[in-house]
């Protein structure tokens, strides 16, 4: 029966298609309409973008900040996901606090989405205040004066336009945040 | 079961074919593999010494990164691809190419997205998804690029004088048509989306970017070569039937299993599982089929490069494959994802496999297409065992390095920099093995400009 495939065009396209379209619907249009927690935000989750437009210099320090990270490619070597394993949230952690993992509610508003797919340097989804800004700001300009043995690159472009340096901090010290799970006292700011 | 001779054992009636689009293809492929290449290196030895060239915000990681995997997928192997087409599909329809203007048209416009690729990418213009880097105007034009080369297949294809479409034009039509969706999907339907959605539909776009597009063109690609120049039967033409339609039903569904573990739904996380291991019947069903083809003829292997080609990129594609549903496995997954071994799972995808038939393709079509001879089949030899021992190491260096370094990530005591450390070695292999890879593009480059430039010599000797 198969061999009308390779005889009929027609017929061919539709079955070519028919297939894919089984797969390609149940696993991209119908997961979000399904699973609503994907659109939900997690309570007291900011929406930068829409704080931004709406004139909070904040949140629009962030915005720029966050276009630097996606115009640099740190996304390249730096995943932003705390995983359902162990050692992730070890890792991901604060002194002795184990950090929750990352749910769909907390990446509600990220456009583009930064969970990344490679790490060549840690995971920055639970990185916002860890380290204060003088950290940062020395960490951009000469990464291996911190972390001997790093492979990050100097970014010293970044780090000599204060504009550009403020934005990129503030957008890294906010990540990782909408969750409240340090303990009150260990959390530099 | 061998009934299914490919059709093009008859006389063409009238088909003389031109192939000039099919070669400027190949060409421009050719180029631009030896420029990713090259910044592949460059960024492969970056992670060797951080600061080289790291001065300059353009030249930095982070730039030439989407340089040079979108320079590699769209540069070289989607244009080489396209190129082989061009040269095949007529050869299996018995026709002409539809139209050679339009398909010159479509090179130079492929050209265009390149360049323009370059710029903006090494200037920051990031749209910041993976595979999807490239700016709305050049979408526009890679969109339009698609719809002109697969129009000219399709007309190909409906003015046929043969009936019967051999395997090869099954998958090259299949990946013209899911090629259209999925592209659209990973790069404008995905723009109106946000955080888990849009990671969705951006793995659905990566990972069917290489099984819908890669994977169909590359594998038609092998299905005529093989054959081809081994100058054999086609083992089994229901195999290649099986194979063909469990791919085009089981792979549109296995993209979430680049979030395993992540903020996505477990269903779906469970359901990209169970497709992804069901990937082994299409691919074992299809090496099965190469493998049968070429029995009583593996003398060949000594010194039929294209055959070698083939053959090596036979094995890379059931080793890649054979990867690919293992650390689908939450388990495995634990240990290898976004660790380097992903990295050379990827690389033996595109660079083992799919480059190999495409490699092999060029050095049989070229000279013919030409009605020449190959410059230097000591060269292209040479490019063989360089691609083959260059990747290997590389390959296998990342394999150990990443599934080491990825059991060192789930002791938390190992502080992360350390783990960073102890992979450089590897890196370095890899960077060694890399070379010896881009001197094997240069061999192929450059013998493929030499039978060129030698064509007409050549052919009155």
């Amino acid at each position: 029966m198969w061999s009308k495939f390779d005889r009929n065009g027609g017929l061919f396209i539709a079955a070519a298609l028919g297939f894919f379209f089984i797969g390609g619907l149940i696993t991209t249009v119908e997961p979000p309409l399904l699973d609503k927690s994907w659109a939900t935000p997690l309570a007291g989750l900011k929406d930068y973008a829409t704080l931004a437009k709406s004139g909070d210099t904040g949140a629009q320090q962030i915005m720029q900040g966050r276009s630097i990270y996606v115009r640099e490619g740190c996304w390249y070597c730096h995943t932003q996901q705390t995983r359902t394993i162990e050692a992730d949230t070890i890792r991901s952690g604060w002194r002795d606090v184990r950090s929750p993992v990352s749910t769909p509610d907390e990446f509600v508003y990220d456009k583009p989405h930064m969970f990344g797919t490679r790490r060549v340097g840690p995971d920055l989804s639970r990185v916002g205040g860890k380290y204060d800004r003088q950290w940062h700001v020395t960490h951009f300009r000469d990464p291996r004066s911190l972390v001997p043995g790093s492979v990050m690159p100097p970014f010293p472009w970044i780090v000599n336009d204060p504009q550009e340096l403020d934005a990129l901090i503030a957008y890294v010290q906010s990540l990782g945040r909408a969750k409240e799970w340090r303990p009150a006292h260990d959390y530099e700011q | 079961m061998s009934e299914a001779v490919m059709s093009t054992s008859g006389p063409p009636a009238a088909a003389e074919h031109e192939d000039r689009s099919s070669f400027a293809f190949i060409a421009i492929g050719a180029l631009f593999f030896v420029v990713s290449g090259l910044v592949a290196l460059i960024i492969a030895g970056k992670l060797q010494f951080p600061t080289l060239m790291g001065s300059v915000s353009w030249l930095t990681y982070g730039r030439m990164r989407p340089v040079h995997v979108n320079g590699m997928l769209f540069g070289w192997l989607l244009a080489a691809d396209m190129g082989l087409c061009f040269y095949l599909v007529p050869r299996l329809c018995g026709v002409k190419l539809w139209s050679e203007k339009l398909g010159m048209a479509t090179m130079w416009l492929w050209v265009v997205i390149v360049l323009g690729a370059v710029v903006t990418l090494l200037g920051g213009m990031n749209q910041g998804l993976e595979y999807a880097e490239l700016p709305f105007v050049l979408d526009v034009l890679v969109t339009i690029a698609w719809v002109a080369f697969g129009l000219n297949i399709f007309m190909t294809v409906f003015t046929r004088k043969y009936q019967q479409m051999y395997v090869s034009v099954w998958y090259i039509m299949g990946a013209i048509l899911w090629t259209a969706f999925v592209y659209i999907t990973g790069n404008f339907a995905v723009m109106g989306t946000a955080g888990t959605s849009q990671a969705n539909l951006n793995w659905f776009y990566v990972h069917n970017a290489v099984g819908l597009i890669f994977t169909p063109l590359g594998l038609g690609i092998a299905y005529y070569y093989i054959p081809k120049a081994a100058e054999t039967p086609l083992y089994s033409h229901r195999l290649s039937m099986i194979g063909f339609w469990s791919l085009a039903f089981v792979y549109v569904w296995t993209g979430a299993h680049h979030m395993l573990h992540g903020p996505i739904s477990q269903w779906l996380q469970t359901v990209a599982i169970l497709f992804s291991v069901m990937l082994m019947i299409p691919v074992w069903t299809l090496v099965w089929n190469f493998l049968a083809t070429m029995k009583g003829q593996w003398h060949q292997l000594r010194d039929n490069v294209p055959i070698k080609f083939m053959m090596a990129g036979t094995v890379f594609y059931l080793l890649t494959c054979f990867q690919g549903p293992m650390h689908s496995l939450r388990t495995v997954n634990a240990i290898v994802s976004k660790t380097d071994w992903i990295v050379g799972h990827a690389h033996m995808a595109v660079l083992g496999a799919f480059s190999f038939f495409a490699v092999g393709g060029a050095y049989y079509s070229i000279p013919r297409m030409l009605k020449t001879k190959l410059h230097s089949e000591k060269l292209a030899n040479a490019s063989f065992w360089l691609w083959l021992i260059g990747g290997l190491s590389f390959f296998v260096s990342l394999w150990i390095g990443g599934f080491l370094q990825g059991l060192q990530w789930n002791d938390p005591t190992i502080p992360f920099i350390d783990t960073v450390k102890f992979i450089q070695p590897y890196w370095a292999v890899r960077l060694i093995g890399g070379t010896l890879m881009f001197v094997g593009i240069l061999f192929f480059a450059w013998n493929m400009l030499a039978t060129y430039v030698n064509r007409s010599h050549a052919a009155a000797e």
